[in-house]
């Protein structure tokens, strides 16, 4: 299946809705069409346990009509269906009420070149699906090797490649092709009923940029098995380092925080703040939709506007919200190529790495906690408060000296944020929001 | 309640396929030599309605169609979906799931057995998707304006209405037809209060498997609204929440969320035959509290996670999963049944038709103990009443946390001050031993809930009684 060659016909299918849609009356229309296939294998003890491979379609509409919203969404992609929504989404946009702040962007300036951006490697498609299926067979088999490894939740090969064709009525016309791959491990250690479990992947848009089965699966059993013969620890106030994956999870919270969208409703703690020291010097977050190659980069977001390089904040100093269309006419500041619908997604959303090596950042610690793994919800964007589920490896003069385990940790992203006290060099890509290894001065972690 | 004899939702065809076209189907997808092969048809539509800064300010209307084939040869699954319904793209995703295995090819039923519920769980009158846009635009500023109204400290208030109607088709190589049909509805209110320079958020809202007369007689859209600005009032004068062990009380409803998370997942059958839930060697065995008897009832009529049949066709049933603290049943999917030679209990359940089944919750809850609710309250001298749970997750080792939005305090057996957001961890054979105290107040929660698995979402609703836990770990600011 080849995407590229089947969805030739997208482009006269988007503009034959816009001009459908105007005739019928919308004063804007944008519509948005995908083409995908999809590759999936999971493999577990030795043996394919699920193979997937498909193709889909999906198309995307908004119409305005007198600063009115309406939007409709289809799988079936027959022409006369698409055009029943969009007489439906003019006629429901009547009973919606006028809102001065919808509508289309205006005209961008400049295009992002695509090509620069390398979203797609032809060989993800191309690869034959036997070989997909060795990489996750030979990634479990590693795994399996090390006999702390009790059990395996199995090792998938996941492979995608989209399709993004986007045209609306303000004369906007673009399209793009990207790719993704990923291979991935989940691993359980112990015995009877002390059994703990942790994974592992590697995701890039290219190929030959995944890591290897050896270090994925390596990766795994590490994670895994160190978290073997927890202690409980007592309710105390520490200092926490967090790991680069626990940092992308503090991020995706700084994310929901610095949102445009929450920040018109005043969801967020960091609301009518711009300008303001939210954290202290160390503290720069970029979101940066212009990286080759990386996993959130994109020429234009949902609404056609280009992505671009937004310093988010600066030395601790809260530079921009990152918006979409409306978010920004309601804040009355530029949209930054976040927009997603009437929501806002990150492009590549990162802290900026530090000069300490992790290994530093450990040996600077006298007694603490390593922070390995949260569970559950307990993020508030209202108040900044987080309040989470955790296990980690506890630190004492500078080593760590055994795993910990059902404890809660909790804390104020704006606290947090000025209390950072060291910024690690480690920062990798391996998903849209990522950040280094940090250390926190201090915050409650509750045991016993 | 006095029911009236409800008739199962009338089926519309979308698919304008025959049994015949996809009997062919099926004998490609078994050409390779699978056990077992079925495809899944499905046609949905979902609406939904958005309210917040004084204006309706978005509608939008999703429509989704397409099939998945499946074809099982022991224990490995192929599926291949597309949502373009030809001839020859059907015979492409036959063919392709057909790949996983590889040997002759094996038969594929001659007559196909029509399998129609009698009843319908569905509790509809008035199908929403079928009324008047204007009708559901009304509830959504009924609920809008009666959080506003609540107090001057209300600054934002969201409200937003979701209807669906899903049909689907399952045919498979022994001879199943299915046909059915699945509304649901959703009315929820957010609100935003400030005071000294603090925020808080509230939520609150309803629905299921019921018509529009749903929010007319049983909830209120008014309710919905003073509820969320309630939770949103309250938590502005809540305190830090206490760090360290103490006794919990749940509150009845909301609280099933935590025998959702901390039971049901690990009894989910698929859990148990790869042996990485900790019951996988306890069936029969005591694992918990006298007081804990567990259910999954998918056949309660208008609950969030109710079905007629699940997504393989299947007639659901009422499962016992722990009577008395022993573990006495799991939830089956085809495919963990067929493994472990046991009876299929109708819990295979998928997102869409992009998804395989895996065996899933519908309701849980925790059946009525003894205990008066006050009883159990009183019994308390320091501790900590959980009032309402947002969500949990847990791991298959057993280790479980859940996010508490509001709490009390519980002072010389009485509540006491609000407590603000608070996390609950513990490891779930250790709670279930810790549970002492059961009330007779059994509810079920909010019917807004969805749950995660796999990357796969489905509608489901969790129920509990008040319930006192002896001991456990509250995360909390020192």
């Amino acid at each position: 299946m080849k995407a590229e060659k089947n969805s030739d016909n997208l482009r006269p299918l988007a503009e034959r809705l816009i001009g459908y849609g105007k005739k019928q009356g919308a004063d804007e229309i944008e519509v948005t069409l995908y083409d995908g296939i999809e590759f999936n294998v999971d493999v577990r003890l030795s043996k394919i346990e699920n193979l997937v491979e498909a193709g889909s379609k999906f198309c995307a509409i908004r119409v305005l009509k007198d600063k009115r919203l309406a939007s409709a969404s289809s799988s079936d992609l027959s022409i006369s269906v698409l055009q029943t929504l969009i007489r439906n989404a003019i006629k429901r946009a009547l009973l919606t009420h006028p809102d001065e702040c919808a509508g289309l962007p205006a005209p961008a300036l400049f295009k992002v070149d695509d090509a620069s951006l390398k979203l797609y490697d032809p060989e993800v498609a191309r690869t034959r699906p036997q070989e997909k299926i060795k990489l996750a067979l030979t990634t479990e088999k590693i795994a399996l090797e090390d006999k702390r490894i009790t059990n395996s939740f199995g090792s998938s090969f996941v492979n995608h490649v989209l399709k993004t064709v986007l045209s609306n009525s303000s004369g906007f016309a673009g399209e793009y092709i990207q790719s993704y791959c990923s291979l991935s491990i989940g691993l359980q250690a112990g015995q009877g009923d002390n059994l703990v479990e942790d994974y592992w992947f590697s995701s890039r848009r290219h190929f030959r940029d995944l890591s290897s089965p050896e270090e994925v699966a390596r990766k795994a059993v590490s994670r895994t098995v160190r978290q073997l013969k927890p202690k409980k620890i007592r309710t105390q106030n520490v200092p926490v380092i967090f790991e680069p994956t626990m940092t992308s999870w503090l991020l995706a919270f700084l994310f929901s925080c610095v949102s445009g969208v929450a920040v018109y409703q005043k969801t967020t703690f960091l609301a009518d703040r711009l300008g303001d020291s939210i954290g202290n010097e160390l503290i720069s977050v970029v979101d940066d939709g212009l990286l080759p190659a990386r996993l959130g980069s994109r020429p234009f977001d949902a609404e056609g506007v280009p992505t671009q390089r937004t310093v988010v904040v600066e030395k601790g100093v809260l530079k921009n919200y990152l918006c979409n269309t409306y978010a920004a006419r309601k804040l009355n500041l530029v949209s930054t190529g976040n927009g997603n619908g009437s929501n806002v997604v990150p492009n590549n959303f990162y802290l900026a790495p530090g000069t300490a090596n992790p290994e530093e950042i450990i040996k600077s610690t006298k007694e603490g906690l390593l922070l390995t793994r949260t569970i559950g919800h307990g993020l508030n964007p209202v108040t900044g408060d987080i309040s989470r589920g955790a296990s980690g490896l506890w630190v004492e003069d500078g080593e760590i000296v055994y795993p910990v385990s059902e404890i809660t940790i909790a804390g104020n992203l704006g606290e947090i944020l000025k209390n950072v006290e060291m910024v690690g060099s480690d920062l990798e890509f391996e998903s849209s929001i990522c950040g280094p290894t940090i250390k926190v001065a201090e915050m409650t972690v509750a045991g016993v | 309640m006095a029911e009236k004899a409800r008739k199962v939702l009338s089926y519309q065809d979308h698919f304008h396929l025959k049994v015949s076209d996809l009997r062919k189907a099926l004998k490609l997808a078994l050409s390779r030599g699978g056990d077992f092969a079925d495809i899944f048809l499905e046609y949905s539509i979902s609406r939904s309605i958005l309210m917040e800064e004084d204006i309706i300010k978005e509608s939008s209307e999703n429509i989704a169609i397409g099939l998945g084939v499946r074809v099982i040869k022991k224990d490995r699954t192929g599926y291949a979906y597309t949502n373009d319904l030809s001839e020859e793209k059907i015979k492409i995703a036959a063919q392709t799931a057909a790949v996983i295995a590889s040997s002759t090819g094996s038969g594929v039923a001659t007559h196909f057995k029509q399998l129609k519920p009698r009843k319908d769980i569905a509790l509809v009158r008035s199908l929403a998707t079928s009324s008047f846009l204007q009708k559901k635009i009304d509830l959504v500023q009924r609920a809008y304006h009666s959080a506003q109204r609540f107090d001057p400290v209300v600054k934002k208030v969201q409200a937003a209405y979701a209807e669906s109607i899903q049909q689907t088709w399952i045919i498979n190589s022994e001879g199943l037809s299915a046909r059915d049909t699945k509304p649901m509805v959703k009315l929820i209110a957010k609100a935003v209060t400030e005071k000294n320079g603090r925020r808080e958020i509230g939520f609150y809202g309803g629905g299921g498997r019921v018509g529009l007369e749903y929010f007319y007689q049983k909830l209120r859209p008014e309710e919905i609204g003073r509820e969320a600005a309630k939770e949103a009032y309250l938590l502005l004068d809540a305190v830090e929440p206490p760090a360290g062990e103490y006794p919990v009380i749940l509150a009845p409803g909301d609280s099933g969320v935590l025998i959702h998370e901390a039971v049901g997942h690990l009894l989910e059958a698929d859990f148990i035959r790869k042996k990485t839930s900790i019951f996988w060697n306890k069936l029969g065995k005591k694992v918990g509290s006298e007081q804990i008897t567990i259910y999954d009832d998918p056949t309660i009529p208008g609950l969030r996670g109710s079905y007629n049949l699940d997504d393989e066709g299947t007639l659901p049933t009422k499962t016992l999963l722990i009577e008395r603290g022993t573990v006495k049943g799991f939830l089956q999917d085809r495919l963990s049944a067929r493994l472990m030679k046991k009876p299929l209990t109708g819990h295979g359940r998928r997102q869409d038709f992009s998804s395989w089944p895996v065996p899933r919750m519908s309701n849980i809850y925790i059946d009525r103990g003894e205990y008066a609710p006050e009883e159990i309250i009183h019994s308390v001298n320091k501790g900590f009443y959980v009032s309402r749970l947002s969500g949990g997750q847990v791991e298959d080792s057993g280790k479980f946390t859940f996010s508490v939005t509001l709490g009390f305090m519980i002072e010389n057996g009485q509540l006491t001050r609000p407590v603000k957001q608070a996390t609950l961890i513990g490891t779930n054979l250790d709670i279930l031993q810790k549970v002492n105290m059961v009330g007779s107040d059994l509810e079920f929660g909010l019917q807004t809930g969805t749950c995660s698995k796999e990357g796969q979402d489905v509608p489901v609703s969790d129920g509990c009684p008040t319930m006192k836990i002896s001991r456990m770990t509250i995360g909390g600011l020192k």
